[in-house]
């Protein structure tokens, strides 16, 4: 089994679309919806998906052929280490415990595997060291 | 054991002071206990790194042809204080930028003049018979101005409250983002390492008392705004926002690295600076308060939803315990967060420290010490006789 976040875009014309149910019922992949924002111009999705690397492909595919524009996510919080004062405000506000504090160097250490991309710790962060990528 | 401060500045000149940050002061006491850690040891050092909103700095920009009388004036779009004379301003570090845009405040200011980058100057005046002129549009750096120096008139508390949230909305504040449902906990003292908490009386650090600041050196100027002696203690140590100091010291010979512009969302701008300050081992009760560690000094918790200035503590917790990660409130564990860089605090004690073995820093006795007692008044909304 192997996890992937990815990010889909939508046409309009494609929002009635029951592309999870496709994800799910044919290919057999679980996924986690991390964000998703719906206006006039089309949608766009942010999703984890977890299942057999030959059936995500194939289910990547599958968006591909009705027109779903794929992107793979390797990073979508990015940590500007030159403004990080490691202060630690962004530890707590995380929800996915993506952000530790090691407390032998007192560094703040981002895991981005265990990252949701909600974008908490992006408003909480006083230095603004921590962005946004998608 | 009694050390003056003359000894130990004449050792510092030989190049022998025996000096340590707090961190190592407090690893000696534990093994060899407190007599022999202030026999051996002349100067123990502290840093912080955290927000310090009341902060700013005075800047001469020096005189145009024609001159002028500036009126108002702005750094980059951020207004300054020029209530003072003709070409004096004071750039506060929450001023905010006019219009819209990403924020920027007085404290980026002060970033990019400490950065060395040029800053915009614009400024209007109604025109006067000495000074003509009624508006100008220039630039200046650290390299143009005349003085440019920090004057902050509340730094470095000793200690401080930490911030939860009890309502079910989330609160942005200058404690931070603050969670619904007591769902995390911010607070903003260094602990052990915090520059008052180590001399919690203030024997050694007084008017005149030479310290770290923002990467150069600056002065105690002034007992810190609101300042007080009230609050009560344990170990010594008062258990909330206590003394606090006013400092000053020039721009020029800062540097970013201890100085960060920080943002709040929901509230504004600010400042993170970075202050050291060197506690002189005078004798062993000295050394007794230099050396209190994490598990002994307490903050007290405040919930940040009661928005009066009467809200009573809810809670009690050491550093240690805050430090850890997390605390119980209420029978559920709740995440903290820390607003001030305990690894910057650790870099400026340890800087001071090589500072002092150097030979680059003199420790200053007191030209006056800070007030013993003192309490704090509250604003309220009186008659003209009230207040008489």
């Amino acid at each position: 089994m192997t996890k992937k976040k990815i990010k889909l875009y939508f046409q309009p014309d494609k929002v009635n679309e029951p592309i999870t149910y496709h994800l799910v019922k044919e290919y057999d992949i679980k996924f986690n919806i991390l964000r998703a924002v719906v206006e006039e111009k089309g949608g766009r999705l942010l999703i984890e998906v977890e299942g057999q690397p030959a059936q995500i492909s194939k289910g990547i595919a599958y968006l591909q052929s009705i027109g779903v524009d794929v992107k793979e996510m390797n990073e979508y919080v990015m940590k500007d280490v030159s403004r990080c004062t490691n202060c630690g405000m962004c530890v707590s506000i995380c929800p996915a415990g993506a952000i530790e504090m090691d407390r032998e160097t007192w560094e703040v250490i981002f895991d981005q595997g265990k990252c949701i991309a909600c974008g908490l710790c992006v408003t909480a962060c006083p230095p603004q060291a921590m962005k946004l990528k998608i | 054991m009694k050390r003056t401060y003359e000894e130990i500045n004449a050792k510092i000149q030989r190049g022998d002071a025996v000096v340590m940050t707090a961190e190592e002061a407090i690893k000696l006491a534990e093994s060899n206990g407190i007599e022999k850690a202030a026999k051996e040891v002349d100067v123990v050092t502290t840093g912080t790194f955290g927000a310090m909103c009341s902060s700013g700095a005075f800047i001469n920009f020096g005189h145009s042809e024609p001159p002028i009388r500036m009126k108002r004036v702005w750094l980059n779009g951020v207004p300054a204080y020029t209530g003072v004379a003709a070409v004096d301003a004071y750039i506060g570090v929450t001023e905010e930028r006019e219009g819209n845009g990403p924020p920027y405040g007085g404290a980026h200011v002060i970033e990019d003049l400490v950065s060395g980058k040029a800053v915009h100057l614009r400024a209007t005046a109604s025109g006067t018979d000495c000074y003509p002129r009624k508006d100008i549009d220039t630039y200046i750096s650290l390299r143009t101005v005349n003085q440019a120096y920090m004057y902050n008139p509340r730094n470095a508390y000793q200690n401080y409250g930490v911030a939860t949230n009890s309502s079910d909305r989330t609160l942005s504040t200058y404690m931070g983002k603050l969670l619904p449902h007591y769902g995390n906990m911010t607070y903003s003292s260094a602990g052990q390492l915090s520059p008052l908490l180590k001399d919690p009386t203030l024997r050694t650090i007084g008017i005149g008392t030479r310290i770290f600041l923002g990467g150069g050196i600056g002065y105690v100027a002034w007992e810190g705004t609101q300042y007080k002696t009230t609050p009560p203690v344990k170990n010594d140590v008062p258990v909330g926002p206590a003394r606090s100091l006013a400092v000053i010291g020039d721009l020029r010979g800062m540097s970013t690295e201890f100085l960060q512009p920080l943002t709040f969302t929901g509230y504004g701008i600010s400042l993170a600076i970075g202050i050291g300050i060197p506690i002189p081992i005078l004798d062993e009760d000295i050394m007794r308060t230099a050396v209190l560690r994490d598990d002994q000094l307490f903050a007290p918790v405040f919930d940040y939803a009661i928005q009066s200035r009467n809200r009573k503590p809810i809670a009690e917790f050491s550093y240690a315990q805050l430090k850890s990660g997390s605390v119980e409130l209420f029978g559920k564990k709740v995440q903290t967060s820390s607003l001030s860089s305990y690894y910057k605090a650790r870099i400026i004690a340890d800087r001071l420290k090589k500072m002092i073995e150097e030979s680059e820093f003199m420790l200053t006795r007191p030209v006056e010490r800070l007030p013993e007692e003192r309490t704090q008044r509250a604003l309220d909304v009186c008659s003209r006789e009230d207040v008489l």
